[in-house]
């Protein structure tokens, strides 16, 4: 199917007609052409390499960003917002460095597009703990030794949190099968079961 | 303690939990690609889609359209960069494939150009828009291909020295009892740390700041300022964390000084990060290897010839080699000894480090070998080592300064339950799985190098120290931290430590597994000097005798004797007599035998590292024996390892939890490199073909067997004043052979082919 402007589309509607028309809407525009010279004419393309303004709740607080539309959440994070615990290690969604929480889900934050992410909480690894106090999978990953570089650390303890909150911590085996989607190359694996093990009780009470 | 945290035995410290633990669990550790900059350009590569042949002409009109863009460099206007010189040959750089020098292509994936904008998005889209026009050369891929040419290693790479050898081979191996002759090949490995080969580069004022993961600071400030013809005081290299190296980060890549060139040119801070893909080819990897073992053995399975023929890949451009031999014919009790190690070059990157570089395919060799003719002599593969087990290697009758390697097979043997083990092959199923053991030796040089550090100690009992170490996950923080603190007197919690900077005193390399032992061997050294001050303070009568006894060069004095040993010093009394409030100090530290340039040399950022098989009058070695429980499932061909025991013995420990999870880490990498990792390169374009994480196979946590690592104590005071072995890489040496081992254990079939996949059992 051709998504070249003025190309009948089956449905009479297409990407970028709609997205032009989205810009211009009054109720709710998700993007907004920012640059001096944006076109304001809605019959013209716009551009998708403008800027757009967004939203991003992270660990509880409201993030207005003008970002290429393309930024991913997890470039949003390191690159806009100076949070850099998130990290890349793939681009790809290969590795689970970049592992953050999307309304309380665990999700690879270099798969996942900024402006499809507003208005949702994220948290990171920089929201896990508050006032000083490490969460109980951060005290456990001390304690178990479970890493060593500490790259893919942050992406482990949010896919950690998660791995228990869905109730995927119960035996050795579920948490080495649901912990599968965060490579650790220095291979600290069987601290990491062990480090969840310690927090998934402390978690479930909590 | 916990299974993490061991007791600690005799000649261990304490299992103190990291000192970078609450930055690396709370995001707080900032890598290289973390640091805040001020308005950035962002760099994006463009790598070759051919592996030989020249670039025609470049196409940019369409990258030149895109919004944010700020230029576009490619050899037609790049800055001419200094002749590069390989770190293995006397140099800094990990090849002296030049990219952006001109038109040639030598290998896939070499830089052809940089795109510069405004945004990480425009530069990748940017990038993606330059259109290359080429003349491409049908290129070499490996051994097989048309092309390849081969010489020996020796004479052409300063840093492989011999092809050891002794005795008569030929007529000790045609009169042996028993023969083996057997081939072995090991494939193309990437080391794929987690963290992305990032670079950003600062300029202020004529100084360049690069933030750039690095095993080797010194190396890299050094490397960077002769390419870029600048006086090496105006770089400086920070990386106080880097998120994995296992060698690919101690030489200087091609990418630093051309990222530090633009960033120049720009006036403008300027970040690289380059994709997983491109970190296959703009750094270096494990070449595949090829090798030829003969074994002559008596009955009673005694060695009486051994012959270790290896061949590896190199680039066209750099005779690189890792050359095993130095441990395979030293490894043994064998009298007629002969070895060669051969470069194959083809168009290729330049290979380089990789995790136990020359031990990891050479040990596969040699170690396999052995359990094969341990079966032929129908003798258990452990006691075929302890007849061939020896103090002195064989080639110089040199004096091993410690080895328990047999303490280490029967320490491990006992834990893994080996006397239980089925000496016939397939003789042991559960259910749909065939089962088999395998074990195998493993070895690692101990080395050291040159550094110094300073050391600052309060009235109050806190202490700082800096040295520019590096913290790859190797517990370098930590390690520095206990030594100190144990030199010091003072607690663990109260010493800060400052490394992974060029401008602190200069580290050697955190490769060969010397970090440790160098490092430690310093920091102790320099608390001396501290302590040898407040000691003087405190002895003011002894402190003439000491000047006196200086004066005419007698042995040691009362202040000396004091400050050197275990003896408490009393700090707050020791700091009012000398009526100030901190004592600072700096020292070099050169280990015994170092040449005497060392200490020049350590400050140009070049290796003098010393240890191993190469020392006049001794060889050092750390020793382990791993072993292995493979499980193959008899209809799918299924290969799962559910069981990994090591039993290692290195020295002077300085922290159990750190040391067991090392080599923990590293028998699960040895693991990964018998059953999982190889990159595949398309024979007909030379071209990396699995670039990814997805298809470069790595364990993940569902694959990671259940470990156990036992540290035996050992107690060596013939290396370096710590008596630290380093331990880093000596987990995932042995453990390629102990599982094909295993494997022929299990089913009866010896593999000789790394990796060993499901479709290579014929079962």
């Amino acid at each position: 199917m051709s998504d070249t402007n003025g190309s009948p589309s089956t449905s009479g509607f297409n990407r970028r007609n709609f997205m032009a028309a989205a810009a211009g809407s009054a109720v709710a525009a998700p993007l907004t052409a920012r640059a001096a010279d944006a076109p304001m004419d809605l019959a013209q393309t716009q551009d998708p390499s403008l800027p757009v303004d967004v939203t991003l709740r992270v660990n509880g607080q409201s993030k207005p960003l003008t970002i290429d539309a393309r930024t991913t959440v997890l470039d949003a994070l390191r690159e806009h917002l100076g949070l850099t615990g998130s990290k890349k290690g793939c681009d790809h969604g290969q590795c689970g460095a970049c592992t953050v929480l999307i309304e309380g889900r665990r999700v690879v934050s270099c798969l996942t597009l900024a402006v499809a992410a507003q208005d949702k909480e994220i948290t990171t690894i920089e929201g896990l703990s508050s006032g000083g106090n490490l969460h109980p999978m951060q005290q456990a990953f001390i304690e178990q030794d479970a890493f060593q570089c500490g790259y893919c650390t942050p992406g482990q303890i949010m896919s950690a949190v998660a791995c228990v909150n869905e109730g995927h911590a119960g035996s050795d085996e579920d948490i080495r099968e649901y912990m599968s989607g965060n490579i650790c190359r220095c291979a600290a694996y069987p601290n990491i079961v062990a480090a969840v093990k310690q927090a998934a009780p402390q978690i479930q009470k909590g | 303690m916990t299974i993490a945290a061991p007791q600690p035995k005799a000649n261990m410290g304490q299992p103190v939990p990291r000192y970078d633990a609450v930055p690396k669990v709370t995001g707080q550790a900032q890598y290289a690609a973390d640091m805040p900059l001020a308005n950035p350009a962002y760099a994006y590569l463009v790598t070759s889609a051919i592996a030989k042949g020249r670039i025609d002409g470049f196409d940019l009109s369409d990258a030149r359209k895109v919004r944010g863009l700020i230029d576009i460099v490619t050899h037609e206007n790049a800055e001419k960069l200094k002749e590069p010189k390989l770190f293995g040959n006397g140099g800094y750089m990990s090849t002296t494939i030049q990219p952006l020098a001109s038109a040639e292509i030598a290998q896939d994936g070499q830089i052809i150009a940089v795109v510069l904008a405004d945004t990480f998005e425009a530069a990748r889209e940017a990038a993606h828009r330059v259109k290359v026009s080429y003349t491409a050369a049908t290129p070499t891929a490996s051994f097989d291909s048309p092309g390849t040419t081969s010489a020996r290693a020796k004479g052409q790479l300063s840093q492989f020295k011999e092809d050891p050898k002794v005795g008569d081979f030929a007529d000790a191996f045609a009169r042996a009892d028993v023969k083996l002759v057997a081939s072995y090949e090991t494939p193309t490995q990437h080391h794929n740390p987690m963290e992305l080969f990032a670079t950003s580069c600062v300029w202020s004022g004529g100084q360049l700041t690069i933030y750039e993961p690095s095993q080797y600071v010194h190396g890299l400030k050094n490397g960077v300022a002769e390419q870029l013809g600048i006086d090496a005081d105006k770089v400086r290299v920070i990386n106080p964390y880097v998120g994995g190296a296992f060698g690919s980060k101690g030489s200087v890549t091609p990418r630093t000084a051309i990222i530090a060139a633009i960033a120049r040119k720009l006036n403008r801070p300027v970040k690289l990060v380059a994709t997983r893909d491109q970190g296959f080819t703009i750094a270096t990897y494990r070449a595949e290897t090829r090798h030829v073992i003969q074994i002559g053995a008596s009955h009673d399975g005694r060695l009486v010839a051994l012959r270790h023929e290896g061949a590896e890949i190199s680039s066209r451009a750099d005779p690189y080699a890792v050359g095993g031999t130095k441990i395979t014919t030293r490894l043994y009790a064998c009298l007629n000894v002969d070895s060669m190690v051969s470069i194959v070059r083809a168009d290729r990157n330049t290979p380089g480090f990789m995790r136990s570089p020359p031990e990891v395919p050479y040990l596969f060799a040699l170690e396999s070998a052995m359990d094969e003719l341990a079966f032929k002599l129908d003798m258990d593969p452990i006691e075929l080592r302890r007849v061939n087990d020896t103090m002195n290697e064989p080639i110089g009758n040199k004096p091993y300064t410690s080895r328990s390697l047999m303490a280490c097979f029967d320490e491990g043997a006992r834990a893994f339950g080996w006397s239980k083990r089925s000496m016939r092959p397939r003789t042991v199923t559960d259910g749909d799985w065939l089962v088999g053991h395998g074990c195998a030796a493993t070895c690692y040089p101990t080395q050291m190098a040159p550094a110094a550090a300073r050391v600052r100690l309060q009235r109050d009992g806190r202490a700082r120290v800096e040295i520019a170490g590096h913290e790859i996950g190797n517990g370098a923080y930590t390690v520095i931290a206990q030594a100190a603190a144990d030199r010091l007197g003072i607690p663990y919690e109260k010493v800060t430590v400052a490394i992974g900077d060029s401008d602190l005193p200069p580290a050697p390399v955190a490769g060969g597994s010397n970090s440790t032992a160098s490092t430690c061997s310093a920091v102790e050294m320099v608390c001396g000097q501290v302590r040898q001050r407040l000691f003087k303070a405190l002895m003011p009568n002894e402190g003439l005798v000491d000047k006196t006894k200086e004066t005419v060069g007698m042995g040691q004095t009362p202040v000396t004797q004091a400050a050197q040993s275990g003896q408490p010093l009393d700090r707050e009394k020791a700091f009012d007599a000398l009526g100030i409030s901190i004592v600072e100090e700096y020292g070099e530290w050169k280990p015994e035998g170092a040449p005497l340039d060392s200490f020049r040399a350590m400050h140009d950022g070049k290796m003098r590292m010393v240890g191993g098989s190469e020392m006049k009058d001794r060889i050092a070695y750390a020793f382990g024996a791993e072993f292995v429980e493979v499980r193959i499932n008899r209809w799918t061909h299924e290969i799962r390892v559910p069981r990994l025991v090591g039993a290692f013995a290195c020295g002077r420990i300085m922290n159990p939890r750190t040391a067991r999870s090392q080599l923990m880490g590293g028998l699960i990498w040895g693991m990964s490199s018998a059953l999982l990792e190889a990159t595949e390169i398309d024979e007909r374009t030379a071209r990396y073909v699995n670039d990814n994480l997805a298809d470069y196979l790595l364990p993940v946590n569902a694959d990671a067997p259940g470990v156990e690592v036992i540290l035996l104590p050992e107690q060596d005071d013939r290396i370096d004043p710590a008596g630290v072995k380093g331990l880093g890489e000596l987990g995932n040496v042995g453990t390629n052979a102990a599982v094909c081992n295993a494997i022929f254990n299990a089913t009866g079939q010896r593999i000789r082919k790394l990796p060993v996949r499901l479709e290579n059992i014929e079962a």
